[in-house]
């Protein structure tokens, strides 16, 4: 900031402070009529008086020096030249952040939010741009409407339009008009998961690929019959994938010995799959029991279940996906789900029902554990699991079903027609 | 005499309301539904307009807008450039190449209309 207006800069934070010129001169030792000419930048102004000024009006005396917001300078005339249409006054930044810190920290900060925007914008519209069957989808979408806009714009003022004509452009809007529904529904299954037998997501990590290709479900370290080092080494992955695999493999083989696999079924359909007995009848921890669920051959008579594990920020750090629901790898899913409210609630299992806005229903089982031992004075790091099925009906009678809570949830905000949710923090692409 | 245009256009449906909005409009028109061959067409039939798409089959609008204003002919040639990607741009590629007028997809017949009488009137 330029000398000159370091008396701008004291007179308003006398004022915000609410103190009368001359109690400040008072306390500053210094005449009212001196700090008079100093704060309308005619005097100048010594490192004495500068201290005893700052430190009656409590506050450092570097913020009223030269150059102390240069950054703060920048942004706001970098503010200002987003908006070449609004005649800001740049010429005088140094005077305006000044005299009202304030907003123009407000509007530092407005412009570091609208350029992070900006940049999340732009990567998400080459994303979409990148994406060769929603670019073609989006194309065909305008151009069904068009044809529709234009037809009907045709017919509804009626001029010159011989009754021939007339049918053949009512002809067109019907055709154009079922080509239109089904250019919507083959966006919406491109949105919506594959199926089963197809890659689930292109963002699986390579130890969930492998685990999808056995159905999580992997004989030889069921039978304890090779290690997970080397079953990973077998699968010619790159260093890392293999590294990764192996630490999946290795937390797989745990639960395989904590709870072998027939022993655990010989007990859970007794015990309706419900892991908070199976947990006591087996006096193992939950969240074993929950891991293990997501580990069950594929049988025509045993529930598929899948499952989410994530940390306290809600990222996903496994998951196991089922073809009627598909999990997402990185932070956007519905806060609804019990996964994210288990976090709020260490050991306290929930047991609820979510209902997805497609109309699938599922059973779910969710834990947040803590992740370290606690230290003094700071709260323990959180994981949470939640184990998912959409086979409840194999194991639990309607009045049971009809006893539980069910939980009106979301998939991706984005992509989620609830539109009243109070949880919703992005907008309806497809409205 | 009455001024022509030809709508280059590959969706049918679109092509036919706009022709039949044109021709209610006392202008001649023609069509031509692939980007292939349409700079040798345009050579052959001299257009006073082109309304020309810009995705279309074997050749884009763009790169046929570029091969007319690279010739002498069609330098001053009026095209009105149609396009269901509105994007900044494209928009801006579309003026550097030389468009007459760049209008998104959906359009409302009145304001086409009024563009291309505007464009033919130059």
């Amino acid at each position: 900031m330029p000398r000159s207006l370091l008396g701008t800069r004291i007179r308003e934070n006398r004022r915000s402070k609410k103190i009368s010129q001359a109690a400040l001169a008072k306390q500053a030792g210094i005449s009212a009529s001196y700090l008079n000419l100093i704060e309308h930048n005619r005097r100048g102004i010594g490192g004495k008086t500068l201290l005893a000024l700052a430190r009656v009006l409590e506050v450092d005396p570097r913020s009223f020096t030269e150059g102390a917001d240069q950054a703060l300078v920048g942004r706001v005339k970098q503010a200002a030249a987003m908006a070449p249409t609004i005649a800001c006054e740049v010429d005088k930044t140094e005077e305006f952040i000044a005299r009202f810190h304030g907003f123009a920290r407000l509007i530092g900060r407005q412009f570091d939010r609208a350029k992070v925007q900006d940049e999340t914008l732009q990567a998400v519209t080459d994303q979409m741009n990148s994406d060769p069957f929603f670019s073609e989808a989006m194309h065909l979408l305008v151009s069904n409407i068009t044809t529709i806009k234009s037809t009907v714009e045709i017919l509804s003022d009626g001029q010159g339009i011989p009754a021939a004509l007339r049918n053949r452009f009512l002809s067109n809007l019907l055709t154009e008009t079922e080509r239109l529904a089904q250019t919507a529904t083959d966006i919406l299954q491109h949105f919506e998961p594959s199926a089963e037998g197809d890659d689930i997501s292109s963002d699986t990590t390579a130890a969930e690929t492998i685990l999808e290709k056995n159905d999580f479900f992997i004989n030889q370290l069921e039978g304890n019959f090779i290690s997970p080092v080397d079953y990973a080494a077998r699968l010619n992955l790159s260093k890392a994938d293999e590294d990764e695999t192996v630490d999946a493999l290795i937390k797989y083989s745990a639960i395989t010995q904590k709870l072998p696999i027939d022993t655990f079924l010989s007990i859970a359909k007794p015990c309706n799959y419900d892991p908070i007995i199976l947990s006591q009848k087996l006096n193992v921890s939950l969240s074993v029991v929950l891991r293990r669920l997501a580990h069950l051959p594929k049988r025509e008579d045993i529930p598929r279940f899948g499952i989410m594990e994530c940390d306290g920020s809600g990222a996903v750090i496994f998951r196991k996906q089922l073809p009627t629901l598909a999990l997402p790898r990185y932070g956007s899913a519905c806060p609804l789900w019990p996964i994210y409210r288990s976090l709020s609630q260490p050991l306290q299992p929930i047991k609820a029902f979510i209902n997805t806005p497609t109309g699938e229903r599922f059973l779910t089982y969710s834990l947040a554990q803590y992740a370290d031992q606690n230290t003094v004075g700071l709260p323990s790091r959180t994981t949470a699991i939640m184990v998912f099925t959409p086979d409840y009906e194999m194991f639990l009678t309607k009045p049971e079903i009809a006893l539980q809570p069910n939980l009106a949830v979301g998939l991706q905000c984005s992509v989620c027609p609830r539109a009243n949710c109070e949880a919703r923090r992005a907008k309806y692409l497809l409205q | 005499m009455p001024k022509s245009v030809l709508i280059v256009e590959d969706e049918p449906f679109i092509l036919e309301a706009l022709s039949f909005l044109l021709k209610r409009e006392g202008l001649t028109v023609s069509a031509f539904t692939d980007g292939k061959g349409c700079v040798e067409h345009i050579q052959s039939t001299e257009p006073d307009l082109v309304i020309l798409d810009m995705m279309l089959p074997n050749r884009s609008g763009m790169q046929i807008l570029e091969d007319l204003r690279a010739m002498d002919a069609f330098t001053s040639l009026p095209v009105l450039m149609l396009t269901a990607k509105g994007q900044k741009k494209d928009r801006a590629a579309a003026e550097q190449a030389g468009v007459s007028l760049f209008m998104t997809k959906p359009f409302a017949n009145k304001e086409i209309i009024h563009n291309v009488h505007r464009l033919l009137s130059k």
